[in-house]
């Protein structure tokens, strides 16, 4: 049977605030094979995004562990955090976060440039990242000449170009209308079926979770619910 | 990523333009007083080594403690001996004989009456040997306002603005009254043979200048000179050097108490030279500090604010999975490329600004009418090879510090801090 791409046991952490402190996750435990489609729901205040941060790399646990890929996150140096997710993981933002000075081509390409790939490695990877979300034809483009659905689309393929095991994306549909806040979602779900890469969202939005395939649902920073989703097909 | 960073610094003018701005204004300035205090300092320096100190100086002991008072009684005997062994032993530096005496000078009427007189300062130089480099020195074709040079015995400049004062002209004769060398009235009668104006009000209140052979003929100072000068053949001082020729030539009298034995004295050593030379070295460093600090608590704040702004992208990195000392040290580089930007447009407008003013110059004759220190009234600029790299210094170091120290905050932020204010 295939090593789970993320394995977490028993997750405390806490925050110091002020003289006390926050418990954002407890005891949490929690697997996620290669290839899932899945999201962690909840409201604000869950432990969704701390959860996310620890899984890629960017927080450490405060109590048990968290491995990714067979990583432990709590001993990762800087450097084997940065190099875990140069290489394997992917984020999407809420807020697309795109380098408004460089054309959509360089925004993408940004997430290469950390690998040692040549220039015409490179061209050819950004393309096809855009061809996985329609976008080659606003290669050029700046993000300030993109609509939201696009400039998320960017994001994605910014996440995808690296073709990483795992994506994490944090509210992506947040700031996206029903009809685009579909497309993404459809154009991560497919590229998590071509490209078999492990995708965990962070969502309330009621759009997203119907193309989930697992929904783990988190309430004061423990599990409270998890389930798999049946999809009927029409 | 050179290409990247190029590209965020052109195309983020935040990040770019206010910084090239502050550092073209601060860089412009260094250059612009560097030339300046070069300019009016270096000017001065020249002035007081070619009229006065020369490189190096031999007077007799006695002379050396009176000099200012020109005690033609203590001057050097034996002078073209004293000077011929200089030459021999000393062959790099050109020596030449002088005498700076004081008197006064009567211009009679048709009749042969005294129709003006007025007290004036000489210096007799060599004037009609081949090859003598003292009217360079003296910078005299260049003054020369009317007639010539003297070309025969019996001939003297006087400064133009004494001869209009007194309504001489080229042609006409005076009569030099002074002392000789034993104290008994001393006179000779001259005839001008044109009138020079050094530009600096000291020396053009009232002077004249003389050929050494009159001199000497005039104060009774056959082969005796007040002053010995030396110049090193570059004409560029070299206080090293100067200091090793004093040294060896001093060390040859230390056993001697004759109070009429040479005595070399360096430039710096002679009318508070060597307070002025350290203060103007002070001054350019100290200018360069100032810059390099004003400059980086502007440059710091830009940087810290840009920084601030940049959190995003700087999440946006690390999540993509850059280091953050990788992250820091592009900081750095984008420093050292808008410190360079800017110092090379700072550099180039202080440099026409400083061009501007070497070749105009201010005239500050005004304020220096009574002024005894031996400067041109027209204060120059002057471009010298420091002022092509000097603003780099507070240029890119400021931008530098700046980025460094507003760049700290990446390392202060925990990792997943910075991340959370993407959103």
């Amino acid at each position: 049977m295939e090593k789970p791409i993320v394995q977490i046991d028993n997750l405390t952490k806490r925050f110091p605030v002020g003289n006390s402190e926050f418990t954002a996750l407890s005891h949490l435990s929690l697997t996620i094979d290669k290839g899932e489609f899945m999201g962690l729901v909840g409201p604000s205040g869950s432990g969704k995004t701390t959860l996310l941060n620890i899984i890629g790399s960017l927080d450490t646990p405060t109590e048990g562990s968290v491995e990714v890929m067979g990583q432990s996150i709590a001993t990762l140096t800087h450097k084997q955090a940065a190099i875990l997710r140069n290489y394997h993981i992917g984020f999407i933002f809420q807020s697309y976060n795109l380098l408004p000075v460089y054309t959509v081509f360089e925004n993408v390409e940004f997430a290469l440039l950390l690998q040692n790939l040549s220039a015409d490695e490179r061209k050819k990877w950004v393309m096809q990242a855009l061809e996985w979300v329609g976008l080659t034809d606003k290669a050029k483009s700046k993000p300030s000449q993109l609509s939201g659905g696009e400039s998320q689309r960017v994001s994605i393929a910014r996440a995808m170009v690296k073709r990483p095991q795992l994506v994490l994306a944090d509210e992506p549909s947040a700031n996206l209308d029903a009809r685009n806040s579909h497309h993404i979602v459809q154009t991560m779900k497919k590229l998590n079926k071509e490209l078999h890469t492990t995708f965990i969202f962070s969502t309330h939005d009621e759009k997203v979770m119907q193309y989930l395939d697992r929904i783990v649902s988190l309430k004061d920073g423990m599990v409270e619910k998890d389930e798999a989703v049946l999809h009927i097909q029409n | 990523m050179i290409r990247f960073l190029l590209k965020g610094i052109l195309g983020d003018k935040s990040r770019s333009l206010l910084p090239v701005i502050v550092v073209c204004i601060g860089v412009s300035l260094t250059v612009l007083l560097n030339c300046w205090l070069k300019g009016v300092m270096g000017e001065s320096l020249v002035m007081n080594a070619n009229f006065d100190t020369g490189h190096v100086k031999v007077m007799t002991r006695a002379y050396a403690q009176e000099a200012q008072q020109m005690p033609n009684d203590l001057a050097i005997l034996g002078a073209d001996t004293l000077t011929e062994q200089l030459k021999k032993t000393y062959p790099d530096m050109d020596w030449v004989k002088r005498i700076r005496f004081g008197g006064m000078i009567d211009f009679p009427d048709e009749q042969g009456e005294t129709r003006a007189q007025g007290p004036v300062v000489g210096w007799a130089v060599d004037l009609l040997s081949a090859g003598s480099k003292e009217a360079t020195r003296f910078n005299i074709k260049k003054s020369l306002v009317n007639g010539k040079l003297p070309s025969t015995a019996g001939e003297a400049l006087i400064t133009h603005d004494f001869a209009e004062k007194f309504k001489v002209n080229p042609g006409d004769e005076f009569t030099l009254f002074g002392s000789t060398m034993e104290g008994s009235m001393a006179f000779k009668n001259f005839v001008v043979s044109g009138t020079v104006r050094f530009g600096s009000n000291v020396l053009d209140r009232g002077a004249i200048i003389i050929d050494m052979a009159d001199a000497q003929q005039a104060l009774g100072m056959e082969d005796a000179a007040g002053e010995i000068l030396g110049y090193f053949t570059t004409n560029q001082y070299d206080n090293a050097k100067a200091t090793a020729i004093t040294t060896s030539f001093n060390a040859k009298y230390t056993q001697n108490t004759d109070e009429f034995a040479p005595v070399m004295l360096r430039l710096r050593d002679q009318g508070g030279m060597a307070e002025y030379i350290d203060y103007s070295t002070t001054m350019g460093s100290l200018m360069v500090f100032v810059f390099v600090l004003a400059m980086s608590v502007v440059l710091w704040n830009t940087g810290l604010l840009g920084g601030l702004r940049r959190y995003t992208e700087f999440g946006v990195r690390l999540a993509l999975g850059e280091e953050k000392n990788h992250i820091y040290a592009t900081l750095i580089y984008e420093g050292i490329l808008i410190g360079t930007i800017g110092s090379v447009i700072g550099t180039g407008i202080g440099l026409s600004i400083s061009y501007y003013l070497q070749e105009v110059g201010v005239d500050i004759g005004g304020s220096m009418k009574n002024s005894t220190l031996m400067m041109p009234s027209v204060v120059r600029a002057a471009i010298t090879p420091t002022a092509f790299y000097i603003g780099f210094i507070p240029g890119i170091f400021s931008v530098v510090l700046g980025n460094a120290l507003a760049g700290i905050g990446i390392y202060k932020r925990k990792t997943a801090q910075l991340f959370k204010e993407l959103e």
